[in-house]
């Protein structure tokens, strides 16, 4: 549980799964036909809003389910940031019924947590002029009421229930856009994730906040702090949006996780979980009427509210580049960014074909020039729509100096190779062979029921309907060398550029 | 209405089929009263087994869900074959037999032919065995066959390739150093294997430098042909016409002696040792501790695979309770007995923890592994270990390329074809003490290995507080 996702989860959209009608035409006889996979997705929307997408699969006793909250760390504000994050952890602690021995009892206990914790934190940020003594009797005091509560607890209850009924692949990740809660099961324990899930976002008890806190910091210094590029790309965002919330890390600022309180996280929580800002999608071997009758009985117990209002900032455009350096001991690594819209807009399409053409596989523009030809780079890659693309983002440029060559030479490398977007045409073998791998993308995509899963609520969720997993390839066969060559001159402008390097020094700490 | 709710729903399914069919919502059921319908078959394929004149294995499924087929290989050769003054020579192999082409396309024809059809080969030689692989639309079998079998059979290794590829692994070296976690786990395999271990040395540039495009020639020569190597191909095709495709993809490669060696012996001697690579630009601790593991072949595998979930994998383990749940301690924490099909794995536990909780996390880990040794598991986790285990048990059969692989995998390391599902059998026999038992055989406590990478300056308490300490010196020579 509680995989920050960023670079992943672009991956998985650079690469994303187009279908289009053609697909059907090319199938041999014999092959399950990929329209009938679109007819086989049955959707349903429960009084309180929560939607459920449903796909029979009966090729294996198995099912997967995602439940996509649309909520991610962009839904934060100042000075809680992590907060999405934290929480994704938190639903992991078990409810009312799940989790402790008498809830009564327990609740009062997890008050007293509190209050140690408050006192604590304001002793604290007394800075240099809190009592030392002081600090530490109230850290023990935060310690013994933390013990007093465990006693009401059963630990890790939620995990085991579904461990012990066969899962696999329990898991949570956060991003800047969503949190996402994933768990595969044998397809006789439906009711089992009906009645543990719909729990956990109806009654959810926030224990072992303050441990689970530590946790997380333990993941900011794994995922971020020592790891030169993740301490690069928390700059480079940093940088590259001054006053959208892109631009904050979505493990969370240190001093935020550390200060963050309970009913913080409560406030957040009654936001953002409300059933009209969950989409669910079931997809293996399941009954499209037992799965809707097991819905309404289970998650109809989730009270509407209306669904909260989306980010409204906007990022105002540059007024020049954007340059943000990291010294360390290790090696040169180079990304660079342009300001793009997000995924609804008019000229995704052509970007993502930008994408494709520049960074994908060994025919790849990027990897001629820097790894084959100039011989100055081991990788070279290139993204649209980073750290989300549900808000306007950035299309990300990736490469790793070869060694004994500079980031320098591979920014002017790349560069160049975008001048020529914007001087010549793309040749229509280029373009179809783009089409062509994105049909093919959408293939593979069918044949895991967990992908498909994931694929059907994002779709939903940013694009308003899970179908444009199928209809985006439409879209895709318009693209032409001319739409590539307006976006290339429109966005791809030194003005609109962010460039984050490591520059390699020895530690001076 | 579904079949095995609670007791109680039975009794009164009547009243329930008329509410429901009155609209009315049936009853939330808690969690641990539900009933389960029994699971739906697994339906396990048979996977069709021939031996071709030319003496290759091929498995053979057909699935006709979706217009792909897919192939896997499995060659007998591994980094393990190269001799220690060209450590690199059997990955670069494998990466320029599919960069480089053959002797009738070259690399970029066959990079512009596959991506036109969208379709991958690929090939790559890892410790102890080589793969290829392709993917393909179905109607483009015929073109992903080809290009396959010609780079297995007539890679043409030029020059250029071999130096791009070399370039590759020189700046691999230059950047091994800067993934803290990746280094420390790469340096606790050499404490247990030994650095010059063939299961553990790493390539350095003077082994890089001195491969030969002859090196690669030769290398290929000596383990690539038709006996040596198995097929898994699975997807939309008939069997039949499968099997006669690959023989004409393959015709004229000739079948040799084949010759087999014996995989490497491990020795190793129980020790306790402290180790420490100082790092200065971290704040966090990457610990590793352990000692050599077993052998999958081990009538006590079986009962290890039961120790390993309830010491230290997945949520429900004694270590992520206890150190990341409980203690706060760290977000990565993890424990496994590994037991290799060849040749001896690792027993190893650790965490990530900030610089300052260094030694009491170290004790923290090492308490666990204590724990397991001192007394029986309780029976909770043993049946939890084991449903969930036999429970999960389906998802070995829930896709075509996992079973037809899995049973080139026991083909290629001389295992029973049916060996898990006779695992599947042992592990419903496995007994508390039979955990105690294995613990105390094959887990040493007090004979552990540890490896602290970090900024010992900022530590809780010195290493020293633990046994004398060896420093490591990671500096990469150079050429």
């Amino acid at each position: 549980m509680g995989w920050v996702m960023r670079i992943k989860a672009i991956r998985w959209l650079g690469t994303a799964f187009w279908m289009s009608i053609t697909v059907a035409l090319i199938l041999p006889v014999g092959a399950q036909s990929l329209t009938d996979f679109e007819k086989r997705v049955h959707e349903f929307t429960l009084d309180n809003g929560l939607k459920f997408l449903v796909l029979e699969r009966h090729e294996a006793p198995v099912v997967s389910f995602h439940t996509y909250a649309d909520v991610g760390s962009v839904d934060e504000v100042k000075g809680i940031t992590g907060m999405a994050h934290v929480f994704e952890h938190m639903a992991f602690k078990g409810s009312k019924t799940v989790g402790t021995l008498d809830y009564e009892g327990e609740v009062q206990g997890l008050e007293r947590v509190d209050e140690a914790f408050l006192a604590l934190k304001k002793e604290r940020s007394q800075g240099n002029g809190a009592d030392p003594q002081r600090l530490v009797e109230l850290q023990q005091r935060l310690e013994e009421a933390q013990e007093k509560a465990s006693q009401f607890m059963v630990p890790d209850e939620f995990e085991e229930a579904f461990i012990r009924a066969g899962s696999v692949g329990l898991n949570a990740s956060t991003s800047s856009d969503a949190t996402r809660y994933v768990v595969n099961l044998p397809s006789n324990k439906v009711e089992l994730w009906m009645a543990l899930e719909s729990d956990r976002f109806l009654n959810p008890v926030l224990r072992e906040f303050y441990k689970e806190k530590d946790v997380v910091k333990e993941e900011r210094r794994m995922r971020t702090e020592n790891r030169p590029r993740g301490r690069l790309m928390e700059e480079f965002l940093a940088v590259a949006f001054k006053a959208h919330p892109y631009g904050e890390p979505t493990i969370g600022h240190m001093s935020d996780v550390e200060t963050m309180t309970r009913s913080e996280a409560r406030a957040f929580f009654q936001k953002y979980y409300v059933p009209s800002n969950f989409t669910v999608a079931i997809v293996g071997d399941v009954h499209l009427e037992e799965i809707r009758s097991l819905a309404e009985t289970y998650f109809g117990r989730l009270s509407g509210a209306p669904k909260p209002d989306l980010v409204e900032t906007v990022e105002p455009p540059q007024s020049g580049q954007r340059r943000v350096v990291v010294e360390d001991p290790s090696q040169p690594w180079v990304v660079m960014g342009y300001h793009t819209p997000d995924i609804n807009h008019a000229d995704n399409a052509a970007l993502e074909a930008m994408s494709d053409i520049l960074g994908t596989g060994r025919t790849s523009r990027l990897y001629k020039s820097l790894v084959k030809e100039k011989k100055i780079a081991v990788n070279a890659s290139a993204f649209q729509g980073f750290p989300g693309s549900k808000y306007p983002g950035l299309f990300v440029f990736f490469a790793t100096p070869a060694r004994g060559h500079t980031t320098q030479e591979c920014e002017e490398a790349v560069s160049a190779e975008i001048e020529r977007l914007k001087t010549e045409r793309v040749s229509p073998q280029d373009l179809e062979k783009f089409k062509t791998r994105s049909r093919a993308s959408v293939v593979r995509a069918l044949a895991s029921n967990r992908g498909l899963a994931r694929q059907l609520t994002f779709y939903e969720v940013v694009t308003g309907d899970w179908r444009n997993l199928f209809k985006q390839l439409d879209e895709f066969d318009r693209v032409t060398d001319q739409d590539i060559q307006r976006v290339a001159r429109e966005y791809f402008t030194s003005k609109n550029s962010v460039v984050g390097v490591i520059e390699t020094r020895q530690s001076d700490r | 209405m579904r079949e095995g709710r609670s007791i109680l729903a039975r009794s009164v399914m009547g009243l329930m089929v008329s509410l429901w069919i009155a609209g009315s919502a049936m009853a939330q059921t808690p969690y641990q009263d539900l009933q389960y319908p029994k699971l739906n078959d697994i339906r396990v394929p048979e996977v069709e087994q021939v031996t071709l004149s030319n003496g290759m294995k091929l498995f053979v499924l057909e699935d006709h869900e979706l217009p792909l087929i897919h192939l896997s290989a499995r060659i007998r050769v591994g980094s393990i074959d190269e001799s220690p003054e060209k450590v690199g020579l059997a990955s670069l192999t494998g990466t320029v037999m599919r960069t480089g082409g053959t002797h009738s396309r070259t690399g970029e024809e066959i990079d512009e032919e596959l991506e036109r059809i969208a379709a991958s080969v690929e090939t790559g030689i890892g410790l102890n065995s080589g793969s290829a692989s392709m993917s393909v639309l179905t109607k483009d079998l015929g073109t992903g066959l080809a290009i396959l079998a010609d780079i297995l059979m007539n890679p043409a290794f030029p020059e250029e390739m071999i130096q791009l590829g070399k370039l590759r692994q020189r700046s691999a070296i230059s950047r091994r150093n800067d993934s803290v976690n990746r280094l420390a786990s790469r340096e606790f395999g050499k404490l247990i294997y030994g650095s010059d271990s063939p299961y553990a040395r790493s390539s350095e540039y003077a082994t890089i430098d001195s491969i030969t495009r002859e090196d690669l020639i030769s290398f290929h020569q000596r383990f690539f042909y038709p006996n040596n190597m198995m097929l898994a191909v699975w997807g939309d095709f008939q069997t039949p016409d499968m099997i006669q495709k690959i023989e004409e993809a393959f015709q004229g490669w000739e079948k040799r002696e084949l010759q087999v060696s014996l995989p490497p012996k491990v020795n190793y001697e129980f020790r306790k040792t402290v180790n420490l690579i100082q790092k200065d630009d971290v704040n966090q601790t990457n610990i590793y501790m352990g000692h050599i593991g077993g052998l999958r072949n081990d009538p006590d595998y079986f009962a290890l695979v039961l120790m390993n979930r309830i010491l230290g994998s997945g949520f429900t383990s004694r270590l992520f309770k206890e150190v990341r749940s409980r203690q706060g301690l760290a977000y990565s924490v993890f424990g496994y007995y590994s037991a290799n099909f060849n040749h001896e794995g690792i027993f190893y536990i650790g965490c990530q923890t900030k610089s300052e909780t260094t030694v009491q996390a170290i004790r923290a880990l090492t308490a666990e592994v204590e724990k397991m040794a001192a007394s029986e598991v309780s029976d909770d986790e043993l049946e939890l270990a084991r449903e969930s285990y036999l429970n999960a048990f389906v998802f070995n059969f829930d896709s075509k390329g996992e079973i037809v692989n899995r049973l080139m995998t026991y083909a290629y390391f001389g295992y029973p074809l049916d060996f898990l599902e006779k695992a599947k059998e042992k592990i419903e026999k496995v007994t508390k003490s039979d955990i105690l038992r294995v613990v105390r055989k094959h887990l040493h406590p007090d004979q552990m290995q540890i490896l602290a990478v970090g900024r010992s300056q900022d530590f809780d308490e010195p290493l020293s507080v633990l046994g004398p300490v060896n420093q490591m010196d990671i500096t990469i020579p150079e050429p």
